[in-house]
């Protein structure tokens, strides 16, 4: 048949959604006539020869894996298309038709009111106005930056942080201190065990997949999920590792209260565990390693402080309740003779932990507790040796490249495109607050207190200052009266959502602007909503070499299509506002995209590696792997065969099993004490089946990070959409988010698969569509996070899904200022009509919104004529 | 003459295939070889999903189905305005130009492949990419949905190169007798799975032998348990009926009724030593 014209140029993206500098999950981008016609895995032969690249190969028992010659994407980056021509697209400036800055501002309508168009002159005109006017008001410290959290790859027009570096120059502000919102168990817990680490994890991880590979017998995925969280950041390369781990005879075992989707393909073994309740478990893996002298106790002597407490507590000595197995199967909910039967094998085989980050199993209350016993666990097994780490699958630990410090970061990149990053990052202002902690701020009349920033580059020692906001008035401290924000998904991702909704009504914040491509959660409380442009609609350059991609490579991003609408990038936006401030060359530099795309090659010793010609001509650059990969100790191995001349970064340098530190500077701290426990309940939470709440209450929520999504990104792809885990489709049309439920809680409750069913607890009600299966433990329900909000009641009733709307009002723990989403109480019941009807009734106007099943929430249905573009 | 090699044991359930189709073909308009697929509710290579036994015993099958590209294809033989052909290269076309929508050719499809397009009315599905590998042969050995595989599950290919692979593999749907050429391996068959615990001790059973036993053919199966005290039965046929022995030093448990209309945990079995 005839040939036809299938594109008009190439050009490359990386298609992760981690976002700072660089990513993975590559892509060729295919463009027609002007626009994008396909998205399809980068083929790393386009410009290079295999055999001018050195690869790496990993070997076990005469079979061997290798990278792959080409990349291996996710489903939503291959969608992508369908996030950047989305319905849901902000397509010019817009301003909340009641907000008036010289005049009536009615807070109390954010959530609820429509919007204006506005052009670029008066957005910008305004938000120089309101920015002037708050500092003159209440001091620089009056606006709250929100510029942190992941996003599109890009080094230039990076997705966060600009308005920061812009108010950073007008005298500072208020930073929101992103949180470590996936391993906050290890950034409160594990640290105080093995040293800081990379942010708490296992550090060094040099070379742990090989060592595994080589060594592991058994890999336990303990909450770890290598089918979902490697997608956002780079594809799926753990895939192909865990069926080679298969093909030599790993054993894959699954502890975890969903048969999530690695365990549902890999596992040889699935051991269903209650959310939140992993430290009883490990404490009776570790009494049957004591009473049957199953460790080794040699390491222990050498390499371990505080034994005998931890010991002590074990076995009830300090409180008189042994934790055996019989203890921990009631609650944890594992039978007792598996809990024996997976101590010792743990025990008598090589075992490694396996994590990419996590969902439900890190990010729960008390989450520093079963972090520590983890590290506890290994390190009586002796962590370090060969086959034996925790291991960040591929984020850490893939083979070393050459000219790539370090193996894992970024290169380094200049001063001027750094600092938006550091926000999301470091604590780098003078009056700073977490990001678990905005609502509370907002609606507490007095300063409040916290142990830590949270900081993700925070030390531990940090976590032993104690902070105050504001800080002092003679010191410039105020209460906030401004945000601006980037990030506008606190509602949905973060703890508290409910009270986030309220708290962005309060009258004291009297401007509230968002920059984003998406109207979408937390834009539609904003008072000014500036069009941000996606990754295909600018020029950029950045480094895939993060987060495990088997290619790192440096890539030149041609601007695929021209901007969508009006809208700019988010860099170009705050260069706009900083124009009405006087400090656009500030901002700029006077430096052009292109200049800037060349300085970050130079920055990064780039002529080192391949000449500026060569890289613009062939578009990217491929690391090869550094000869000497296999020599680098793996993991923790100096520590392991030498402690005392590679000690490790607690004050002892030893692995800490009972703290010091903890126990001199928070003596009467029953969460996280200087021996990690089991923690039933506390002031701050009581979410266990044992609590009184559970007679109401009686289910125990999990969320997971979606497996469609990568956090708030991309929900409104119609073609994920279709997947059933992804949305529910309701009788009433409506694309709902999935609850699972085990087949026995369904029947008992008069549910069916696609019934509309409502989660709730004190803290409000969520909807969701049910999806009974197998596929979870009973008692148990989950859901993912991040669905897109679509409140019915603002602080109450959400029928998008978002089910951080309900989750715990504490923190992790009295001195840990991290969320705790995971491992609540809820109750479930089929929504009868009679109720939903009554909510047709009480709340019409969000019921008449334009909506479309296919793509889920629209631009249109919020904008005064939205649908003339 | 080409073919689609599918291997369910590394199919990972990542949907790519799927999107992958609808990222070529959406909003794309390929004619003569294909007119646009509408933006939702069409598959022309889609995942079904299975999750197979109960807890903990649990299994995710996945599915990708699409045109079965058959040389008997009662598509083509039921198409009145002769609109859908087979290419010299096995795949089988709709020409969106000839077809005036008349939906036979869905209705006789025995694999549920053929999609209709109400808007533009014609019937539509998996044309194997045949615009790419036609337009760039070097460029485009396979279609899109292939070329993304992340696991190699999905491959395409000329017949002789995957001589082996057919000859172990199945059709999905023999039954049709149309003589596909998407070729599956491993797909599911039945397991029954169990975990076996002594009561008094509570501890999980080791060693101990089960027999599975077919009560129609007499044929047994016999597996051990492991140090988690697990059995599992794989690649049972559908439908037999069996009965379980488990024996350990001299002792023994007899499971009857035991079938495999549906895979089977029969969950933690108390056996007392």
């Amino acid at each position: 048949m005839e040939t036809l014209r299938t594109k008009d140029k190439t050009v490359l993206r990386s298609l992760g959604l981690g976002g700072f500098f660089g990513g993975g999950a590559e892509g060729m981008v295919d463009v027609k006539d002007g626009k994008i016609v396909r998205i399809r895995p980068m083929r790393y032969g386009w410009k290079y020869k295999k055999e001018d690249v050195r690869q790496w190969k990993m070997e076990r028992d005469g079979k061997s894996i290798e990278p792959t010659w080409r990349s291996l994407p996710g489903p939503f980056s291959l969608a992508y298309k369908k996030r950047v021509y989305s319905a849901n697209r902000i397509q010019f400036p817009l301003q909340r038709i009641d907000w008036d800055p010289n005049g009536e501002r009615n807070p109390q309508n954010r959530g609820k009111s429509k919007y204006k168009r506005i052009s670029w002159e008066e957005a910008s005109d305004i938000i120089a106005a309101e920015i002037k006017r708050v500092h003159q008001t209440y001091g620089v410290h009056g606006i709250l930056m929100q510029g942190d959290g992941h996003g599109e790859c890009k080094s230039i027009n990076t997705p966060h942080g600009h308005s920061g570096n812009l108010l950073d120059h007008m005298g500072g502000f208020t930073l929101q201190v992103r949180n470590p919102d996936s391993w906050e168990g290890w950034y409160w817990g594990a640290k105080h065990v093995w040293g800081h680490g990379v942010q708490g994890n296992m550090w060094p991880a040099t070379n742990t997949v090989n060592d595994c590979t080589e060594h592991t017998e058994m890999m336990l995925f303990w909450g770890c999920d290598p089918e979902t969280t490697p997608w956002g950041f780079t594809g799926q390369f753990a895939s192909r590792l865990c069926y080679f781990w298969s093909d030599i005879g790993m054993h894959q075992i699954y502890i975890c209260p969903d048969l999530n989707y690695g365990a549902a393909i890999h596992a040889d073994k699935w051991i269903p565990v209650l959310p939140n309740t992993d430290a009883a478990l490990q404490l009776a893996i570790v009494y049957v390693w004591i009473t049957e002298g199953l460790y080794d106790k040699a390491y222990v002597r050498t390499h371990v402080v505080g034994m005998e407490e931890f010991s002590a507590y074990v076995l009830g000595e300090e409180d008189g309740v042994p934790k055996t197995p019989a203890w921990a199967s009631k609650k944890c909910g594992i039978p007792e003779w598996t809990i024996k039967a997976l101590a010792r094998e743990f025990a008598s085989r090589t075992t490694s932990i396996a994590h990419y980050f996590g969902g439900g199993f890190i990010r729960g209350p008390f989450s520093h507790e079963h972090a520590r016993l983890e590290v506890i666990l290994l390190a009586m097994q002796g962590l370090g040796g060969p086959g034996v780490h925790q291991l960040q699958l591929t984020y850490f630990g893939m083979p070393r490249k050459r000219g790539l410090a370090g193996g894992i970061w970024n290169p380094d990149i200049e001063e001027r495109l750094s600092i938006p990053v550091m926000s999301s990052i470091t604590a780098w202002q003078k009056q700073a607050l977490p990001k678990c902690l905005v609502h509370k701020a907002i609606e507490s009349d007095e300063p409040i207190t916290f142990r830590g920033t949270g900081a993700i580059e925070a030390l531990a020692q940090d976590q032993f200052n104690e902070y105050t906001y504001p800080i002092p008035k003679e010191e410039g401290g105020s209460q906030i009266h401004m945000i601006w924000t980037d990030t506008p998904c606190r509602i949905t991702c973060w703890n508290g959502g409910n009270e986030t909704e309220l708290a962005l009504c309060n009258p004291k914040i009297e401007c509230i602007v968002a920059q984003h491509p998406w109207l979408e959660n937390d834009c539609l409380y904003s008072d000014i909503i500036l069009p941000a442009n996606t990754h295909m609609e600018v020029d950029d350059i950045v480094t895939n070499v993060r987060q495990g991609t088997p290619q790192p490579n440096i890539m030149i991003q041609d601007k695929a299509i021209e901007p969508i609408g009006e809208s700019k990038s988010d860099f170009e936006i705050v260069v706009e506002v900083a124009k009405k401030v006087g400090l656009e060359k500030e901002m700029t530099q006077d430096l052009t995209i292109a200049e800037l795309q060349k300085r970050i090659w130079q920055h990064m010793g780039g002529e080192k590696l391949v000449s500026w010609e060569q890289l613009t001509e062939k578009k990217y650059w491929m690391y090869n792997t550094a000869e000497d990969w296999k020599s680098d100790p793996p993991g923790l191995r100096n520590f392991y065969n030498d402690p005392e001349k590679f000690p490790l970064g607690t004050p002892t340098g030893k692995l800490e099993f009972y703290s010091e530190a903890l126990a001199v500077r928070f003596p009467d701290d029953k969460e996280r004490p200087p021996v990690p426990k089991w923690i039933e309940k506390s002031t701050m939470h009581d979410e266990r089946l044992s609590s009184n709440r559970a007679k109401v209450y009686p289910l125990l929520l999990m969320s997971n990070h979606g497996r469609w999504r990568v956090h708030s990104q991309c929900d409104d792809i119609t073609w994920t959409r279709e997947v059933g885990t992804c949305k529910v489709t309701g009788p009433d049309g409506y694309k709902y988010e999935p609850l699972w439920m085990h087949t026995s809680v369904a029947s008992k409750r008069g549910i069916r698969s696609g019934d509309i069913v409502k989660i709730f607890n004190e803290r409000g009600i969520v909807l969701a569509g049910a999806y009974v299966t197998e596929r979870l433990m009973p008692g148990v329900v989950y859901i993912d996070h991040g669905a897109r909000a679509d409140a019915i009641k603002v602080g109450e009733i959400d029928r998008g899904g978002a089910i951080n709307t309900i989750s715990p009002e504490g923190i992790i723990s009295e001195n840990c200022v991290g969320q705790a989403t995971s491992g609540y109480l809820v109750q479930v019941e089929r929504l009868s009509g009679a109720e939903m009807d009554q909510w047709r009734r009480d709340f019409p106007e969000w019921f008449e919104r334009k909506y479309d099943p296919a793509a889920g929430l629209r631009f249109d249905a919020w904008v005064v004529g939205g649908d003339q573009k | 003459m080409k073919v689609f090699a599918i291997d369910l044991s590394v199919c990972n359930g990542c949907y790519c295939c799927q999107i992958a189709c609808k990222d070529e073909h959406v909003a794309n308009d390929w004619s003569p070889y294909a007119k646009p697929q509408p933006d939702t509710g069409q598959f022309w290579i889609g995942i079904t999903e299975k999750v197979r036994g109960q807890v903990p015993k649990v299994k995710v099958s996945y599915i990708p189905h699409l045109c079965q590209h058959c040389d008997d294809a009662p598509c083509i033989a039921q198409c009145e305005v002769g609109a859908i052909v087979k290419r010299d290269d096995g795949i089988v076309l709709i020409e969106p130009d000839k077809c005036t929508g008349c939906k036979l050719c869905a209705d006789t499809c025995p694999h549920d492949a053929i999609f209709f397009n109400e808007n533009l009315n014609i019937a539509q599905k998996c044309t194997g990419c045949s615009h790419l590998r036609d337009s760039e042969p070097d460029e485009w050995p396979v279609p899109r949905c292939v070329d993304q595989c992340p696991t190699d599950a999905l491959r395409f290919g000329e017949e002789e190169e995957f001589a082996d692979f057919i000859q172990e593999a199945e059709l999905l749907n023999p039954g049709a007798g149309t003589k596909g050429r998407v070729y599956y391996k491993h797909l599911p068959k039945k397991f029954v799975a169990g975990t076996v615990y002594d009561p008094v001790e509570k501890e999980v059973v080791i060693g101990a032998s089960c027999t599975l036993k077919d009560t129609q053919s007499a044929q047994t199966y016999n597996v051990q348990t492991d140090n988690f005290g697990d059995f599992w039965f794989r690649g049972l046929a559908d439908d037999r009926n069996f009965t379980l022995t488990l024996e350990k030093d001299g002792k023994s448990l007899v499971i009857d009724d035991i079938s495999t209309d549906k895979d089977l945990s029969l969950g933690d079995i108390s056996f007392k030593q």
